[in-house]
């Protein structure tokens, strides 16, 4: 459990105030029996304050590690941070940073919460005790104010009866209250971070859409930056600003939520797009990404997405596709048919695309 | 709750009968018998012999002889005759009723066959050596192994947690004799460091127990004390080093466990020191498990080590208890078997009371 974190060497400038979190080239690996598997595969973004931001991909994407690494709740060893990842979080360099002073930061300027509500609270002591030891411990206020303050938080998410509630256990309450007592938990030190790894995910379909309710207008009460973790499209487009689609660990699209999701122009999130049910589908058939996500261990050796994309040719192959811009903003989307080599195949593919979404058809695959 | 440990101890009741049938049947079934003691002894008759063992009744029948023992059987009646007490009420019932005083349902655990002493005030007399050298040897084994247990699973594979490894291996693959007659060659015999077996300096003080020797711990109770505190070292030792393998092992894998738990994350997450991290959030839950062990284990603070108070010749329940196999001496065995597994039972039900206050989901 030795959490030593090799120093990733001399880190560049600071960047804008008005950036809260900025992540640079940041790579994670683990050491797995076989080798080294890498988890997060140089992945650079920012985050302003007070806006929010969507991390999607499916499990294995590297989504939940790249939170994990930036609040560096991981193990190391078995897990390593590349030469040159920097993370600024508030203008200072967190990952070359003692731990003692992550420890500072951790629950206090940058809180998280986590998937299994279920799980993620401890068993033997009160609601009450957890909260109130974090305040106790970051605002360095008495037992009996951090109580309050705890009572406080509770009654922020909307728990009935918080002056009871603090003096219960875990397992007398439901899902999804104690889920909202995570999130009273990690806003209980007015955090300038919100981290939220699949937050609803564990969670009964009605019970998932109030806690997402709730982490938005507490959001927007508190002004914080929201971190939003999950795999779920219709999650990402209700609650933010903007969108990083994470494909084998790496950045595949990148763009505001409108862009993203309305105007994907990387196959795999088109493919994401594509498998949603929704109403206009009605009748037709449902398409799916066909394959599975290859093993880190044999990734495909130059476009990762290339055995599953129905708009691969050999040039996908062969050379590794960058980040391109797509149109004049920041969309940004790991694909050659956004490059001169790939422009005359561009508009063959949007248009299949949209007969996919409109038709729900699942269309033959070219390319191969 | 008052009604699970009501039910409980009702239900240990018909369990210890079942165990004293059991024990008290196949004692008397194994060949030989208190007899033998006389085998190599020239002056004594057949005649003589049969006299032994009919005064002792032990030429009844087994259910005739456990019915007495056991206080449901007049012993001073044969037959029918024989399920009433004195006074004509049946011999089961107390004595204010039945007159009658003998048998475990009377408080009686008869006298040792060998010695003639009460079997009731002989253990208590070993109990306190017991009592003594048990307790130190838990609370110094359970001490180390779970310090043990819970730094080799934070440092896990680190060398702390290899060299613990091996350390408890190898105590426990070493046989409990071996180690204690090693200690007692090294730190008795060669080095004359420490004294080689009993519980006291005999040339020095009355044996211990006796009510001289309490006039004697009266008057020098200091050294007293350092006399016995020198012959514990090397039989705590022995039963430290030998019993610390099962249970840090035990603690080492219950505390890997809950690190591994999304609370602990959460702690951490929360920007608790390790310390706090370690020894609130995990081992708390960590430690939940190993409370059942605990309460297995505290028997043990009576029923003593049979073989290391044997090779120390310490003055116990484990020593008394070989003696009486040794000498067939029927009523000391059933005596501590009677006591010891109504302690077992007793353990069991108060480790399962302590679960409940150490756990909060636990509701009886
Ligand atoms: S680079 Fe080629 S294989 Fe990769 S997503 Fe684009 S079209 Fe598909």
């Amino acid at each position: 459990m030795t959490e030593v974190l090799a120093a990733p060497g001399p880190v560049g400038a600071p960047p804008d105030r008005d950036v809260l979190l900025e992540v640079r080239s940041l790579r994670t690996y683990f050491k797995v029996l076989d080798g080294i598997v890498p988890a997060v595969d140089d992945i650079s973004f920012s985050l302003k304050r007070g806006q929010t931001l969507g991390i999607v991909g499916e499990s294995g994407s590297g989504k939940s590690v790249t939170a994990l690494t930036i609040m560096r709740l991981l193990d190391i060893p078995p897990a390593s941070i590349g030469d040159g990842s920097e993370v600024w979080f508030d203008g200072r360099e967190i990952l070359s940073m003692p731990l003692d002073e992550m420890r500072k930061i951790r629950g206090n300027d940058a809180a998280m919460i986590f998937q299994e509500p279920l799980t993620s609270l401890n068993p033997v002591f009160t609601i009450g005790d957890q909260i109130a030891e974090q305040v106790e411990l970051h605002l360095k206020i008495k037992k009996r104010a951090a109580m309050d303050r705890a009572i406080e938080s509770l009654q922020l998410v909307g728990i009935p009866s918080p002056e009871r509630r603090v003096k219960q256990y875990p397992h007398e309450m439901s899902g999804g209250m104690r889920q909202r007592v995570m999130i009273a938990m990690a806003l209980s030190c007015e955090p300038k971070l919100l981290i939220a790894d699949e937050p609803t995910t564990a969670l009964d379909v009605t019970i998932q859409a109030q806690i997402l309710e709730l982490l938005k207008s507490i959001q927007q009460r508190t002004g914080s930056a929201l971190l939003l973790i999950t795999h779920d499209l219709g999650v990402v487009a209700e609650m933010v600003d903007n969108v990083i689609v994470m494909y084998t660990g790496q950045i595949v699209e990148q763009g505001t939520v409108h862009e993203v999701l309305l105007e994907p122009r990387d196959p795999y999130t088109m493919g994401l797009l594509e498998s949603i049910p929704s109403v206009e589908k009605r009748g037709g058939r449902l398409s799916a990404i066909k394959g599975v996500v290859p093993s880190p261990f044999n990734l495909p050796p130059a476009c990762r997405f290339e055995p599953r994309c129905p708009y691969a040719w050999d040039r996908c192959r062969t050379v590794p596709p960058d980040l391109n811009r797509v149109g004049s903003g920041g969309h940004l989307a790991r694909c050659h048919l956004h490059t001169s080599e790939g422009a005359g195949r561009l508009p063959d593919a949007l248009q299949r695309h949209r007969t996919a979404l409109n038709l729900g058809r699942t269309l033959p695959t070219g390319g191969h | 709750m008052t009604k699970y440990v009501i039910r409980r101890l009702l239900q240990a009741i018909p369990v210890v009968i079942g165990i004293t049938i059991v024990t008290y049947a196949l004692m008397l079934a194994a060949p030989g018998g208190p007899a033998q003691k006389f085998a190599n002894n020239p002056r004594m008759t057949p005649a003589a012999k049969e006299k032994f063992l009919k005064a002792w009744g032990l030429r009844e029948p087994i259910p005739v002889q456990y019915g007495r023992w056991m206080g449901l059987l007049n012993p001073d009646e044969d037959g029918i005759a024989a399920f009433l007490g004195p006074s004509g009420w049946p011999n089961f019932l107390p004595t204010g009723i039945s007159g009658a005083d003998n048998g475990i349902l009377h408080g009686d655990f008869g006298y040792s066959i060998d010695s003639g002493e009460p079997v009731g005030s002989r253990i208590a007399r070993a109990a306190l050596p017991t009592v003594i050298l048990a307790g130190f040897a838990l609370f110094f084994w359970l001490l180390i192994a779970i310090l043990m247990g819970v730094f080799a699973a934070i440092k896990r594979y680190s060398f702390f947690d290899q060299a613990a490894t091996v350390f408890a291996y190898v105590g426990f693959a070493m046989p409990t004799f071996w180690l204690g007659l090693m200690l007692i060659f090294l730190f008795g015999v060669n080095l004359k460091w420490l004294p080689v077996s009993g519980m006291t300096e005999t040339r020095l003080s009355p044996p211990f127990g006796s009510d001289a020797y309490w006039t004697y711990f009266g008057t020098t109770p200091l050294t007293a004390l350092q006399d016995i505190g020198k012959h514990l070292i090397l039989p705590v030792v022995t039963l430290v080093v030998v019993n610390i393998a099962g249970d840090s092992r035990f603690v080492r894998a219950s505390m890997l466990e809950t690190l591994g738990q999304d609370y602990v994350r959460t702690a951490k997450a929360k920007g608790l020191p390790n310390r706090v991290v370690y020894f609130r959030h995990a081992l708390r839950n960590a430690l939940l498990p190993v409370v059942t062990n605990i309460g297995l284990e505290i028997p043990f603070l009576f029923t003593g080590a049979i073989v290391t108070e044997s090779i120390f010749s310490w003055p116990g329940i484990g020593k008394l208890t070989i003696d009486g196999i040794r000498n067939f001496d029927y009523t000391i065995l059933m005596g501590v078997l009677m006591i010891t597994s109504t302690i077992v039972v007793m353990a069991n039900l108060l480790a399962d009371i302590a679960y409940a206050f150490v756990d909060p989901r636990i509701k009886y």
